[in-house]
């Protein structure tokens, strides 16, 4: 037995985020654990790292009971944790923040910036990432920070590994590089506990399983014989159906189209439309250039070439303001940085996009209006609409921004990535109001990196592959189809995969 | 616990009347009262428009230019023949004028309003200096005094001036979409520019009432002179931002209010009237309300990390 924690409670002044977590975890087993945001996983993985101290419970490292002050003292006997959230110095280079904190030097005392470069090189090399050893890391895209993550605390040599929800941010390939290394690290004997939502990724990875709901461990158990439909009833504490799909609708008129858009480096010569009622899946692998494709469309980018169309009428989209004019609404890949203000009320994130006013004079009373009318259309559970955004979950979060669209009547939606960092019940939830909103008459390009969700939700699928679009596919394809158009290197050329 | 905690910057305020009170007899008297008032009124004006531009997640290092400009613009109008309301109106111009500029340079050069306002101090401040050829105005209308000195049924105008800019910048805040967007584009820019909100002219906009404001500060200082001085308002900028930041104002933007400012103003203006009263060395004035600006920000930041 590596680390057993029994009964750990942790409270944040009077709210308590963890009130009994029992875990597990042996050397050379892979220990995911699970739960709906909120569940208390990260809370218990921060205690176990030094990062919180608990209120009360017991915790064993090897046999000996344990306290960490700091993320020092775990690290000292081997503990590491691969974090949800970048916790990289920016301005630093790849190898840089590899090695930070620990930078080698040379017999001078001094940084051997030689020695750490050549060894992360390596590192990168091995593992077959994506990366350079001298990029900045600010440049970086959310999954690469991810990786520098990983390399990081492999680099650094660990008895228990902590991954909290390392692929949420990644492409599948650079999930199945992620496997690879975990089962490497559990074939060396580390002990490797794993946070994440993704149902589709657990059997390929999972030992055993940890559930955790309202801040208690309710179940554990082998990964070989617990069934997928019992795991999430343990999560969830009720019967969901676990397959969401969507009925489609016989859609309407031609609300987007895009003709040869060329939006250099990224997005080259697509040309789609999507109609009212219908939902239009975008798949690819990450740097496919969708999320470029819908900046160009909603004018965040300006395009070298092409045309669109909104509801018939060609348009020239120079700006957000714009697309927003034009009813065209984008509810972006990160919510945190370009979607919500967090430190203003709901109200206010809810008529960001068209607050009601009369000669520039705001209408209070209006607004109120609006935001309850939000509150209950999209479920959004807060305590009144004067609750600061950003101290909601991720799900309601995202209900915010979508309702920001929905109040100014937007008519053409681009989600890119909308159920990211959002747990099962909050998904569903999305799925819905985006199904209402096609049922309605909007039209609704969803770019997911989630093939299980697509083929949940869209009535059909486009895939693009390095700026091009590669196909389209029925909304009742598989995965294993849009995999081959999204990898292929050209329509027609077979390749063995 | 929460509500004492926002309560803060005014529960001081009323502490420090108290204990000013009782420290010393001359405090509680019409005649110092009214000079507090007409003292912190100039900077108290000039920092109703630092809150709009902290808020939404600037700052303005140049005001203290700015006024002196105004005040030397409008005094220079006076001394050419023109009437006091018209030299008025010229300061107040001037300062929006500048304040454009900073706003203009901002957005369109898209650099931080620090380095912009820091260039744009040195800039107004020499080219004040250029256009007065270094030498103070004085030929002025002697009624331009009653802008900073006089009363209306005994209360000093610059304290009526002072209520409406307040209840102005409050309305602008509080019930304008351009005080909907200051808050905004101070939260969250980026969500601000997803949202269509035009966040260039309201960057600019905010910047050109602030100066306006300044403007009028500086036409008042000008006043209260009976000069028009290029070397006005050093240091300024300084004591807007303490009596903004004071006042609950943060400067990571989207955090800040009038009311707010007003009390961190006075504050401010009670602690150096105290110090001269009370008879302490002008030296430690500097040192305590240095001390003050780290207290009260330190308190701010702990009230928001236990709201958390």
């Amino acid at each position: 037995m590596l680390l057993e924690l029994k009964g750990v409670q942790k409270r944040f002044g009077g709210v308590v985020a963890l009130r009994n977590g029992d875990l597990s975890v042996n050397a050379g087993e892979v220990h995911l654990v699970m739960g709906e945001n909120g569940a208390g996983k990260s809370t218990m993985m921060k205690i176990i790292a030094g990062l919180y101290q608990r209120d009360g419970g017991e915790m064993k490292w090897r046999g000996e009971s344990v306290n960490f002050a700091n993320p020092v003292e775990a690290a000292k006997v081997g503990i590491a944790m691969v974090h949800q959230e970048s916790l990289l110095a920016p301005h630093l280079t790849v190898a840089e923040n590899i090695f930070l904190g620990r930078e080698m030097s040379n017999r001078f005392g001094l940084v051997d910036r030689g020695a750490m470069f050549d060894k992360a090189r390596k590192l990168i090399e091995e593992h077959h990432f994506p990366l350079q050893a001298e990029w900045k890391v600010e440049r970086l895209s959310p999954a690469g920070k991810q990786l520098v993550e990983i390399c990081r605390a492999i680099q650094h040599g660990t008895s228990l590994l902590i991954f909290d929800e390392p692929t949420s941010s990644l492409s599948e390939a650079e999930t199945h590089e992620v496997f690879k290394i975990v089962r490497t690290l559990r074939d060396r004997g580390t002990g490797v506990i794993y946070i994440t939502h993704r149902m589709d990724e657990l059997r390929s990875v999972g030992d055993r399983v940890t559930i955790l709901r309202d801040g208690e461990t309710v179940h554990s158990e082998s990964m070989s014989t617990l069934s997928t439909s019992s795991m999430i009833r343990y999560m969830v504490g009720r019967e969901v159906a676990a397959l969401y799909k969507r009925e489609p609708v016989t859609p309407g008129a031609e609300l987007l189209r895009v003709h040869n858009l060329t939006s250099p480096p990224s997005v080259k010569d697509v040309s789609l439309t999507v109609r009212a009622g219908e939902i239009v899946g975008m798949a690819g692998l990450v740097g496919a250039g969708r999320t470029e494709l819908c900046r160009a469309i909603f004018g965040l980018d300006q395009p070298s070439a092409g045309q669109i169309w909104v509801g018939g009428e060609q348009v020239s989209i120079g700006s957000p303001r714009d697309a927003v004019r034009h009813g065209v609404a984008l509810i972006p890949e990160d919510r945190q940085k370009t979607g919500l203000a967090r430190e203003l009320p709901i109200s206010w994130n809810v008529t960001l996009a068209g607050v009601p006013s009369k000669y520039g004079v705001l209408q209070h009373g209006i607004e109120r209006e609006i935001t309850a009318k939000a509150i209950e259309r999209l479920r959004i559970r807060c305590d009144s609409g004067a609750q600061k955004a950003g101290r909601l979950s991720g799900g309601n979060q995202q209900k915010v921004v979508i309702s920001k669209w929905v109040s100014r009547g937007a008519k053409v939606f681009l989600f890119d990535e909308p159920t990211r960092g959002i747990d099962i019940g909050a998904k569903v939830e999305v799925f819905e109001v985006m199904d209402e909103l096609a049922r309605q008459g909007a039209a609704i390009l969803m770019v997911s990196s989630e093939l299980p969700e697509l083929l949940q939700v869209a009535d059909r699928i486009l895939v693009m592959r390095q700026g091009r679009l590669a196909g389209e596919l029925p909304g009742r394809t598989t995965q294993e189809e849009i995999m081959r158009l999204a990898t292929l290197p050209s329509s027609g050329t077979e390749l063995e995969l | 616990m929460k509500t004492v905690q926002r309560l803060l910057p005014f529960i001081t305020l009323i502490i420090l009347v108290v204990a000013l009170s009782i420290a010393t007899p001359h405090f509680l008297t019409a005649t110092n009262l009214s000079s507090v008032v007409r003292q912190t009124a100039v900077f108290n004006i000039m920092a109703l428009g630092m809150t709009l531009i902290i808020i939404s997640s600037g700052v303005d290092l140049s005001v203290g230019s700015i006024l002196a400009m105004g005040g030397l613009m409008g005094t220079m109008a006076m001394s050419k023949g023109q009437p006091i309301l018209v030299g008025v109106l010229v300061g107040i111009l001037t300062g929006g004028l500048f304040g454009l500029l900073n706003g203009v340079l901002i957005t369109r050069l898209n650099i931080s309003p620090f380095i912009v306002t820091l260039g744009t101090m040195g800039i107004v401040r020499g080219l004040a200096l250029v256009v007065s050829n270094g030498l103070p105005v004085h030929e002025i209308p002697k009624a331009f005094s009653y802008l900073g000195e006089g009363t209306v049924l005994g209360v000093p105008f610059v304290l009526l001036l002072l209520v409406v800019c307040t209840f102005l910048v409050h309305f602008l805040l509080d019930h304008t979409r351009l005080g909907r967007y200051t808050f905004a584009i101070g939260s969250n820019q980026d969500a601000a520019i997803y949202a269509g909100i035009p966040v260039k002219f309201h960057t600019t906009a905010i910047y050109a009432i602030g100066g306006l404001l300044t403007g009028l500060a500086g036409m008042i200082e000008a006043s209260r002179l009976m000069t028009g001085q290029p070397t006005a308002g050093q240091g300024y900028e300084l004591q807007a931002i303490a009596a903004v930041v004071i006042g609950g104002g943060s400067l990571r933007g989207g955090e800040g209010s009038v009311v707010g400012t007003l009390i961190g103003g006075f504050i401010m203006g009670l602690l150096a009237n105290g110090c001269d009263l009370l008879g302490i060395n002008p030296y430690w004035q500097q040192v305590i309300i240095g001390a003050v600006i780290i207290l009260a920000v330190s308190v701010d930041e702990l009230r928001k990390r236990r709201a958390v």
